[in-house]
């Protein structure tokens, strides 16, 4: 009997080609998304712990960084620091292993470029680091075809980062130019690889992977670095310490405290080097290292999505699954009741209701895991290697995947098939023989309302909301689906907004010149040969009392929301500093705001190494998405005694930089190249973005189209009653356009709201201390989602005209007299 | 006056193994005033002449002038006008929009035939009896009642003629006599000519005519009133 039950149900649905079809691609979409999504997550996850590993094959990511901002230590006092470290290292659970003194420069690359027989030399902005054979955050040449050759041991040796190699055509045993602030010098290149402050590849302050030839980063021996930044031997910036295991640390975007062995550490060390130099020191872990940190980020946040993203497309599926069974149970309950007249038992009606979606989620589950394993999951990792150029040496194994995946799919698309089941089982034959199960009583509320309207007014509203729970479930079906396109838009415009757009509106600049302290002169003498303007900024890293978190304090001449100032600010709330107030006083970014609860108005202390100033906030801006604040720079200078660390370059036009410029640098960034980072990264995702848009309208479309047909069929015998009744084709079609138009508007609005909360709920899985942005309601991208989620629902008054003109009077009139 | 003439009026239906003859060579004059009762057994073709009356239907054969003109056919459109500007339809299970209220449904229809009269939809709830009602829903009154509001709707715009088929079909016999009275009482009141499809025997006492139809051809027809 089951069988044949069974079949019954399976031959009425294939009825409905056209909507068993979209809801088995819907199942395949969510199952093929979400192994492809979970395939990259498990991948990445696993690899980057594998990279940072203390093994032969890892580079043994350091544990804590003591970082001198503002200058070098030389050798004696690296050694004697690491010595103090040493000794007032109490006895924990976690033992010092080593403590590296490391020398890591800003620098640039002179890459001279051939185009139209003509050879030109780009000024290319890098960083060097001098490492040594250690034991320590060591040279990462993995076994595979991206990387080759071995690490710097001479003084004129180099290895050059994989992504710079490959985008500036350098190749092994070539030979590069390059300079640190001091001239420059030539290297031989002896390896290609990567190196841990640097396997995420951006510019400091950019979120986004630098565009190929704007950005280089090479590995010198310490001699090497020493001899081309004219420094003495064992001179070092940076402490790499070490301790033995992998201690917890505290995770930025999470409220517990994870590592607070390792936090009590930093505290202790920071208490040493502050009493045993005057220099300014920051002590920090990994969650302060901003390409460890992002791509910490990543990997979480991808293994947060993936099944969510998957739930998200199978519930879609699984509405329009319930939503058509519920139909079918609608318009086969005298079939029901007849077969309950003849005896058949509810136990025996319900699973075939159970066993269609069972159905409809295995045959989807299948092409969408055969398509994820052809394609998906390789597409995924190539599109992750073309973009980060970081390579994948083992991709995680799928079996289990797959697994917990399709077994996910079939659990969402199960319970679609409940409610219809129990529906189906509780029709009463006698009420159903009678026709009273289709008699209902209509809101009086949305009668009093819709009271004064025209009746045909009134009963496109009516017949709209005529079943609430299904139009709230198609309201919620477009507002998921919705979500994938408004999400990728949103997210889109937003990080447009934070990169470019802050780049491009509020920075009048064309280079910035960083310089060694007080070596400004030459800098300022090359802008006023070439006619420009210029102005000398402080960047300088300082932390709130007792958090290791890192604040990029910035010393202008000029603080102004001015459209014509060097740097124009995006001042949200409060005022601009006063100059000598005799509390300093500053502004703060939004996401300094958010993290500490800092607000306008109050008087918090900031740590710039040992010295520690109270600040009064007067102002909280926006748009910043590195934790920022600004003050005057004559204030900041008296607190970190040093004047200028770079200087912002406006050129008269057609003038540009040249190596002269480059000389007297110890690093150039051109802004034009942080825009192309932007530009390009979304050029790349183009195909991929387009992709992600078109399944979202694609399945907004079937779930609309799916709730349109059903309600249309549904009202066949009112329709027909009124063509009975001599109501013109023209009357009921722009009845039926006002209808879908209404449904659209208000499925738009909502798609709006769940994009809205959706992306922001995107953004906060990955934002934190170092990337901060926040999204906006865009009126733009409201418009166009209610107009695209509108344009679908009124696209299908057509066919629903169709269908009525198709419609035979005759036949339905004998329907109407039974 | 003459309304309705019809002449050699036949309508068949190919079926994969035959063709059958729903209607063989029908001829009826039918004149303003009447109420004719169209009586016969299943399938003798009595609502196939009602769906070509009412221009739901083409017929195959023969000629249907309506008023002195010829009564469109295969036209969709064109019919679908005739029958807004001629014809009202009463049907067995009242058939009634559950979404809009007693004096909304006539409402709709007279917004759909382009011109809304709300004091005659009264006066027509008034007619059948109803005029308490208006704000009710139609599953919050009686089979009768909903009966009788459809038969205030299908004179919403002032039809010339009234068809029905099986109108009180669903009814017990004493709403059935009193959805009758109604119906004439209304029709009589309009100077509306009806024709009524039933197998109820009783319902001819309130006919002016009795036209008797068996396999497609009219046998019997013969005034009452």
């Amino acid at each position: 009997m089951l069988a044949l039950l069974t079949k019954r149900l399976a031959r009425s649905m294939m009825r409905s080609k056209v909507r068993i079809t979209a809801v088995v691609a819907m199942v395949a979409i969510a199952v093929f998304s979400g192994l492809s999504f979970a395939s990259y997550a498990h991948t990445i996850s696993g690899m980057y712990d594998k990279i940072y590993e203390d093994s032969d094959q890892g580079m043994n990511l350091p544990d804590i960084w003591v970082e001198n901002p503002s200058g070098t230590w030389d050798g004696q006092t690296s050694e004697s620091l690491c010595e103090h470290i040493s000794e007032s290292w109490e006895d924990s659970d976690l033992p010092m292993n080593e403590c590296e003194p490391r020398l890591k420069l800003d620098g640039t690359m002179f890459h001279t470029v051939s185009s139209n027989e003509v050879e030109e030399e780009k000024l290319i902005p890098a960083v060097w680091h001098g490492i040594d054979e250690g034991i320590v955050d060591r040279v990462w040449i993995p076994d595979h075809q991206c990387c080759s050759g071995r690490i710097a041991s001479d003084d004129d040796e180099i290895v050059i980062d994989y992504r710079a190699a490959t985008s500036l055509g350098v190749s092994l045993n070539d030979t590069i130019s390059i300079g640190a602030g001091s001239g420059r010098m030539s290297f031989t290149v002896v390896g290609i690889g990567f190196q841990s402050n640097h396997l995420y590849f951006s510019q400091e302050g950019s979120l986004f992977p630098a565009e190929p030839g704007t950005f280089a980063t090479g590995y010198l021996s310490s001699e090497g670095l020493e001899r081309l930044a004219n420094l003495s031997e064992g001179s070092s910036n940076l402490l790499l310490i070490d301790v033995i295991g992998t201690p917890d640390y505290n995770i930025p975007t999470t409220d517990e405290e994870e590592g607070a062995q390792l936090t009590l550490i930093v505290d202790n060390i920071d208490d040493t080097v502050s009493q045993a130099t005057d220099s300014t020191t920051l002590v920090y872990d990994r969650s302060q290292v901003f390409s460890v940190e992002l791509l910490r980020s990543d990997a979480e946040g991808s293994m947060l999505l993936y099944t969510p993203i998957t739930g998200m497309i199978a519930a879609i599926a699984g509405i329009t699954i319930f939503l058509s069974l519920q139909r079918l149970v609608q318009s086969q309950a005298r079939e029901i009741a007849v077969l309950r007249t003849l005896g058949i038992p509810r136990a025996a009606i319900m699973p075939p209701y159970f066993l269609m979606p069972l159905a409809i989620g295995l045959f989807g589950s299948i092409i969408g895991t055969f398509l994820a394993i052809v394609w998906g999951v390789p597409g995924m990792l190539n599109i992750y290697e073309e973009i980060l150029g970081i390579p994948i040496l083992e991709p995680t194994n799928l079996d289990s995947l797959v697994i917990q995946i399709v077994s996910l799919t079939m659990v969402v698309v199960l319970i679609s098939g409940v409610m219809p089941a129990i529906q189906a089982a509780r029709l009463q034959p006698l009420e159903v023989l009678r026709g009273q199960h289709e008699i209902r009583i209509s809101s009086r509320r949305v009668q009093e309302i819709t009271s004064n309207l025209p009746a045909t007014i009134g009963l496109a509203i009516r017949s709209s909301i005529r079943k609430p729970a299904r139009l709230s479930f198609t309201f919620f079906a477009v507002g998921l689906s919705m979500l994938l396109f408004g999400s990728t838009i949103l997210m889109m415009g937003t990080m447009e907004e934070v990169t470019v757009g802050t780049v491009e509106e509020d920075q009048n600049w064309d280079v910035q010149s960083n310089v060694l302290p007080g070596e400004e002169g030459e800098i300022i003498e090359w802008v006023d040969g070439k006619g420009g303007d210029y102005e000398r900024i402080i960047d300088f890293p300082a932390n709130p009392v007792n958090d290791s978190r890192v604040i990029m304090v910035k010393g202008m001449d000029t603080l102004s929301t001015d459209n014509e100032a060097f740097v124009v600010l995006d001042l949200k709330e409060g005022s601009m500093p006063v100059k000598g107030a005799e509390t300093t006083q500053i502004l703060i970014d939004a996401g300094i705001n958010h993290f500490l609860g800092w607000e306008t108005g109050d008087r918090q202390s900031l740590v710039f190494g040992s010295s520690s100033i109270e600040v009064e906030i007067v102002g909280i801006t926006q748009g910043e998405i590195a934790r920022t604040a600004y003050l005057h720079r004559s204030d900041l200078a008296k607190v970190v005694g040093v004047e200028v660390t770079a200087v912002l370059i406006d050129l008269p036009e057609g003038q540009t930089i040249d190596s002269d410029l480059g000389n007297v640098s110890i690093g150039v960034v051109e802004k034009d190249d942080l825009i192309q980072s932007y530009e390009s990264i979304t050029e790349q995702q183009q195909s991929f973005l387009g992709a992600i848009m078109f399944l979202g309208i694609l399945i907004a479309i079937v779930v609309l189209f799916n709730t349109l047909i059903i309600n249309l069929s549904e009202r066949d015998r009112e329709i027909a009653t009124l063509r009975v009744l001599g109501a013109p084709m023209n009357r009921l079609g722009w009845m039926m356009f006002g209808e879908h138009l209404a449904i659209g508007l208000i499925g738009g609005a909502l798609a709006f709201l769940f994009t809205l909360a959706g992306t922001q709920a995107l953004i906060s899985t990955f934002i934190q201390w170092s990337f901060y942005m926040t999204v906006s309601a865009d009126p733009t991208v409201a418009m166009m989602l209610i107009g695209i989620v509108a344009f679908i629902s009124v696209a299908l008054t057509p066919y629903g005209m169709w269908r009525i003109k198709k419609m035979d009077l005759v036949e339905k009139v004998k329907d109407l007299s039974q | 006056m003459e309304l309705v003439s019809i002449k050699g009026l036949e309508r068949y239906y190919e079926m994969a193994s035959e063709t059958v003859k729903a209607l063989d060579g029908v001829d009826l004059e039918i004149t303003q005033g009447e109420r004719i009762i169209l009586l016969g057994p299943s399938g003798s073709g009595k609502t196939t002449l009602l769906n070509c009356l009412s221009a739901l239907d083409s017929p195959t054969a023969g000629s249907y002038s309506f008023s002195g003109n010829q009564v469109p056919k295969d036209d969709s459109e064109a019919m679908t006008s005739f029958r807004r500007e001629n014809i009202g339809y009463v049907f067995q299970f009242f058939n009634l929009l559950q979404d809009l209220t007693v004096l909304e449904n006539i409402l709709l229809i007279q917004e759909l035939s382009g011109g809304r009269d709300e004091s005659r939809a009264r006066n027509l709830l008034s007619l059948v009896g109803l005029e308490k009602e208006t704000d009710r829903f139609p599953a919050e009154i009686s089979g009768g009642q909903q009966q009788r509001v459809a038969i205030a709707r299908s004179l919403a715009k002032k039809p010339r003629l009234l068809l029905g088929d099986e109108l009180t079909g669903n009814l017990d016999s004493t709403t059935s006599s009193s959805v009758m009275e109604v119906l004439v009482r209304a029709c009589e009141s309009e100077g509306i000519t009806c024709v009524f499809v039933t197998h109820d025997e009783t319902l001819v006492e309130y006919a002016t005519r009795v036209v008797r139809i068996d396999s497609g051809k009219v046998i019997s027809d013969e005034n009452v009133g």
